[in-house]
C-alpha cells in the first residue's frame, strides 16, 4: 500500500515515514512544502513530492498513485484551519477514500473537564487560539469527509512526544538552565502519548473498516502527572529533581491591546480589507502598535541573573488538567494496543537527546 | 575586468548579486553576462545588472579569453562547465564543492594548469578575519600545541532550494549535509591543521543523503577532533578549540568574532577582532575587521587581484582537491550510526547500548 504523509519533515511526519519504510511492508510517500524541507525524507531512498497543505491541485497531484493519506502537517492558527478543507478536496480529486488526519486532545481544551471523551460537545471558547483553531479544522475535516463520501479518521492526542519533539528539547533546555517548574506538587494529569504510540493507532486508522470512521482519543498505557513526566525526565537526564521550581500560584497572563489588534488583523474579514487601506497608514499603525509593546529597558541595579521558571499560558493550563482522556473507543473500535510505556517512550526520547548532547560535547 | 556570472540560482541571488553589484560600482569588475538555461531565474539577476547579456548555455560562446566566469551552477555541473571556460581562455571561480568527484576536481585543476589560468574556490570562509587569527594562532604556537577541536555546526534546512534534485545521491553514494557545509568545514580544518592522520566517518542515510554526518579525525601532532554537522535539529554552531595554554571559540559564520579563555585565568575574553595600524587609534573607536559579507567581497577582490598578478589565490583548486578526498573517504568507510530511539520494536524499557560510531579509515 502506498500511504501518503503531508507534513513528512515534521517530528511526527517523520517519523511514520521511517516507521512504515523500515518495517518494508508499505511504502511511504513523502509530502512536503517546498524542497528545502526534504531533509529528512531524503535519508531514504524515496520519492519524496512537494505541495503546499493549502493548494488543492498541488496537493491532489502529488497524492496520485498512493492509497491512503495521514496528514501530520504543521501551521500557524490560521493555516491549521484551512488545511482540512484543502485535503479532503484533494484526497476525493485524487481517487483516495482513507485519509488519516492527527487532530488534538486540545480541541477539548488543555484542561478538559472530568468525564471529557469523544461525544463531549466541542466549543471555541478556549484561552488559547490555537485549540480554537484546531476545534474549527476537525469540524472541517469532519464535514469535508462527509460532503465527500471519505473514510476520515481524526486522531486526538494530547502531548506528543519523542525523538525531535519541543516537547522533549524545551525541557532538557530549561533543566539545563534550572527553570524546569510544576504547579504545586505537580500533580496535574499529563495526557502524553510517545510518538510512536499514536503512529501504531494512525495505522490501525489505515486499516480499520470504514465503519469505524470517526475521531479517536489516544493516550499512552496508565495514568501520568506532570510530576511523573518531570521526574522521569530529571531521572533520565540524570538532574537532581529537587532542582524543579514548585510554583503555588501562576502568573496572570492577559494578552496586551496590542496583540487584540493584531490578531483581529489576521483574521477573515481585516485580510479582506487591509488591501484597500493605504500603505501609509499600515505602516504608521504597525509602528504605533510596536512601540506600543516596547518594554522599558531593566534596570541595571540589581544582582546578577539567577534562574526562575517563565511559565507559558499553555503550560499552565495544562499542568491545571484533573482528567486522564479516555481511550476506551480506540481500544474497541481500531484495537489500538500502544506497544511502548509512558517509561520507554521517555527513555527512547532522551536516548535522542543526550545523543544530540555527547556528539556536541 | 568582465564577469560570466554562470547559473542563476539561489548562491548567485543571495550571495553574487550584492558582491558584485558592489564591486561593480567600485570599477573592479563588469558583469558581462548572466548564464542559466531558465529565463525566469536569469531574469531575477538581470534587474540588478541591466547590462548583462543573457544566455542560456556557455557553450560556443565567444571572448571569454581573460574573463573571469564565475561557476555557481548545481555541482554536478561544475567540472563540464569550469572546463569549458578555462579552455575558452577564462579564469575561474567555481562555487563549492568545486565538484561532486575527486576525479572530477582533479581534471579541473588539470584543465587550470593546462590553460595557464586560475582556478580559485568559493570557499569565503577563509576570508573571515576569526579563521585567519586562528590558523595564526595554530602555526605560531601562541597558545601552545593543539590538543583537541570540537565542531558543531547546523541546523534545520533553510536553504531556498530550488527542487528535489538538490537532495540526489551523487554517484558513488552520499551528497548530503557533509557534501553541503562539509565542505566549508573540512576546508577549514585542513587549512588550520594540514593533513589527517585517521578519519572516523558515520552518518543517519538510509539509502538517500545524510541529515547528520559526524566526523572523527586524528593529526599527526597527537590533536584530535570531532565534528557533528546537521541540517536536522539546531547544534550550537559552535567551533571549540582546546590548546596547552587555552581555550578558543568561534560561533560558525561570526567572521570578526572570538572567545578566549587564556589558561589559569579567571574569565572568558569575548572579542570583536580589530584591525592594527602603526598611527594611534581612539582606544573609545576600534574599527572591527571584515564582516560575513564583507568577507564574501574580500574573496572576489582575492580572486581580481590574483589574476592581475598582485596577490596568491587564498583558495586554490588544489586545496579542494584535498577536501574532496577526505570526504571520499568518508563516504567509501561510511557507518551508518546507530539509532536505538528508530527501531520498530520496544525494548520492554531496557536500556539500549549507548549509540557508537567505530572504524577507524586510513587518512
Amino acid at each position: 500500500m502506498k500511504i501518503a504523509i503531508i507534513g513528512a519533515s515534521g517530528f511526527i511526519g517523520n517519523r511514520l515515514v521511517e516507521r512504515i519504510q523500515l518495517a518494508g511492508l508499505d511504502q511511504p510517500v513523502p509530502i512536503v512544502r517546498r524542497a528545502s524541507s526534504m531533509a529528512l525524507p531524503a535519508r531514504f531512498d524515496l520519492e519524496c513530492r512537494l505541495a503546499d497543505a493549502l493548494d488543492v491541485d498541488a496537493l491532489a497531484r502529488a497524492l496520485s498513485g498512493c492509497d491512503a493519506v495521514v496528514h501530520a502537517a504543521l501551521g500557524d492558527p490560521r493555516q491549521i484551519e484551512a488545511m482540512p478543507a484543502a485535503l479532503t478536496a484533494a484526497v476525493a480529486q485524487a481517487g483516495i477514500k482513507r485519509v488519516v488526519y492527527l487532530s488534538s486532545a486540545s480541541v477539548h481544551g488543555q484542561a478538559p473537564d472530568r468525564g471529557t471523551d469523544e461525544s463531549t460537545p466541542l466549543h471555541t471558547n478556549h484561552a488559547l487560539e490555537y485549540n480554537n483553531a484546531k476545534v474549527r479544522a476537525e469540524r472541517a475535516f469532519l464535514a469535508g469527509c462527509a460532503s465527500r463520501g471519505l473514510e476520515g479518521f481524526a486522531l486526538r492526542p494530547g502531548v506528543v512526544y519523542g525523538p525531535r519533539s519541543r516537547w522533549i528539547a524545551d525541557l532538557a533546555e530549561q533543566f539545563e538552565d534550572r527553570t524546569a517548574w510544576l504547579l504545586g506538587d505537580g500533580d496535574g494529569i499529563c495526557n502524553c502519548i510517545y510518538v510512536d504510540n499514536l503512529l501504531i493507532a494512525a495505522q490501525l486508522a489505515l486499516e480499520a473498516p470504514a465503519s469505524a470512521a470517526g475521531v479517536y482519543l489516544v493516550n499512552d498505557p496508565g495514568t501520568h502527572t506532570w510530576a511523573d513526566f518531570l521526574h522521569r525526565a530529571a531521572d533520565e537526564l540524570g538532574v537532581d529533581p529537587t532542582t524543579i521550581h514548585r510554583l503555588d500560584r501562576l502568573p496572570t497572563f492577559k494578552i496586551h491591546w496590542a496583540q487584540k489588534a493584531r490578531r483581529a488583523a489576521e483574521g477573515a474579514w481585516m485580510q479582506r480589507v487591509l488591501p484597500l487601506v493605504p500603505g501609509r497608514v499600515k505602516y504608521v499603525t504597525k509602528t504605533f502598535l510596536d512601540a506600543s509593546r516596547a518594554t522599558p529597558p531593566p534596570s541595571s541595579w540589581k544582582l546578577p541573573a539567577t534562574p526562575a521558571p517563565a511559565p507559558t499560558q499553555e503550560m499552565a493550563l495544562l499542568q491545571q488538567c484533573r482528567w486522564r482522556l479516555p481511550d476506551a473507543r480506540a481500544v474497541s473500535e481500531l484495537g489500538y494496543a500502544p506497544a511502548f510505556s509512558f517509561e520507554e517512550g521517555m527513555q527512547r526520547s532522551f536516548a535522542w537527546w543526550k545523543f544530540l548532547q555527547q556528539t556536541a560535547a | 575586468m568582465p564577469v560570466i556570472l554562470v547559473g542563476c540560482g539561489a548562491v548567485s541571488r543571495q550571495f553574487y548579486r550584492p558582491a558584485l553589484s558592489v564591486l561593480q560600482h567600485a570599477g573592479l569588475f563588469r558583469v558581462r553576462a548572466l548564464v542559466d538555461p531558465s529565463a525566469e531565474s536569469r531574469a531575477t539577476l538581470a534587474a540588478a545588472f541591466p547590462d548583462a547579456e543573457q544566455w542560456d548555455s556557455l557553450a560556443s560562446r565567444p571572448g571569454l579569453d581573460g574573463a573571469l566566469v564565475v561557476v555557481a551552477s548545481p555541482p554536478r555541473f561544475h567540472a563540464e562547465q569550469t572546463i569549458m571556460a578555462l579552455q575558452a581562455g577564462a579564469h575561474v571561480l567555481c562555487e563549492k564543492p568545486i565538484a561532486n568527484q575527486v576525479d572530477e576536481a582533479e581534471a579541473m585543476v588539470a584543465a587550470a594548469t593546462a590553460a595557464d589560468r586560475l582556478l580559485a574556490v568559493g570557499l569565503y570562509k577563509r576570508f573571515f578575519p576569526a579563521s585567519q587569527y586562528l590558523r595564526q594562532l595554530v602555526s605560531s604556537g601562541q597558545l601552545g600545541s593543539l590538543i583537541s577541536f570540537t565542531i558543531s555546526e547546523g541546523g534545520p534546512f533553510r536553504w531556498p532550494a530550488a527542487s528535489p534534485s538538490f537532495f540526489d545521491r551523487r554517484p558513488g553514494g552520499g551528497g548530503g549535509v557533509l557534501l553541503d557545509i562539509g565542505v566549508h568545514v573540512l576546508d577549514l580544518v585542513g587549512w588550520w591543521f594540514g593533513e589527517a592522520k585517521t578519519i572516523d566517518y558515520a552518518d543517519d542515510a538510509r539509502g538517500g543523503v545524510e541529515a547528520n554526518a559526524f566526523v572523527s579525525m586524528t593529526f599527526p601532532q597527537g590533536a584530535t577532533g570531532r565534528i557533528h554537522l546537521s541540517r536536522d535539529w539546531p547544534t550550537n554552531q559552535a567551533y571549540r578549540f582546546h590548546f596547552e595554554g587555552g581555550d578558543v571559540e568561534w560561533t560558525v559564520n561570526d567572521a570578526n568574532g572570538l572567545t578566549v579563555r587564556l589558561r589559569n585565568t579567571p574569565a572568558k575574553l569575548k572579542a570583536t577582532l580589530c584591525t592594527t595600524n602603526d598611527a594611534p587609534t581612539d582606544p573609545r573607536h576600534p574599527v572591527p575587521q571584515a564582516t560575513n559579507a564583507q568577507s564574501f567581497l574580500a574573496q572576489l577582490q582575492n580572486v581580481h587581484a590574483a589574476i592581475a598578478g598582485r596577490e596568491p589565490l587564498l583558495v586554490p583548486g588544489n586545496d579542494s582537491v584535498r577536501v574532496l578526498r577526505w570526504i571520499d573517504q568518508c563516504y567509501a568507510h561510511r557507518q551508518t550510526v546507530s539509532e536505538p530511539w528508530t527501531e520498530l520494536e520496544t525494548t520492554g524499557g531496557r536500556r539500549s547500548r549507548s549509540p557508537r560510531r567505530t572504524a577507524p579509515l586510513s587518512a
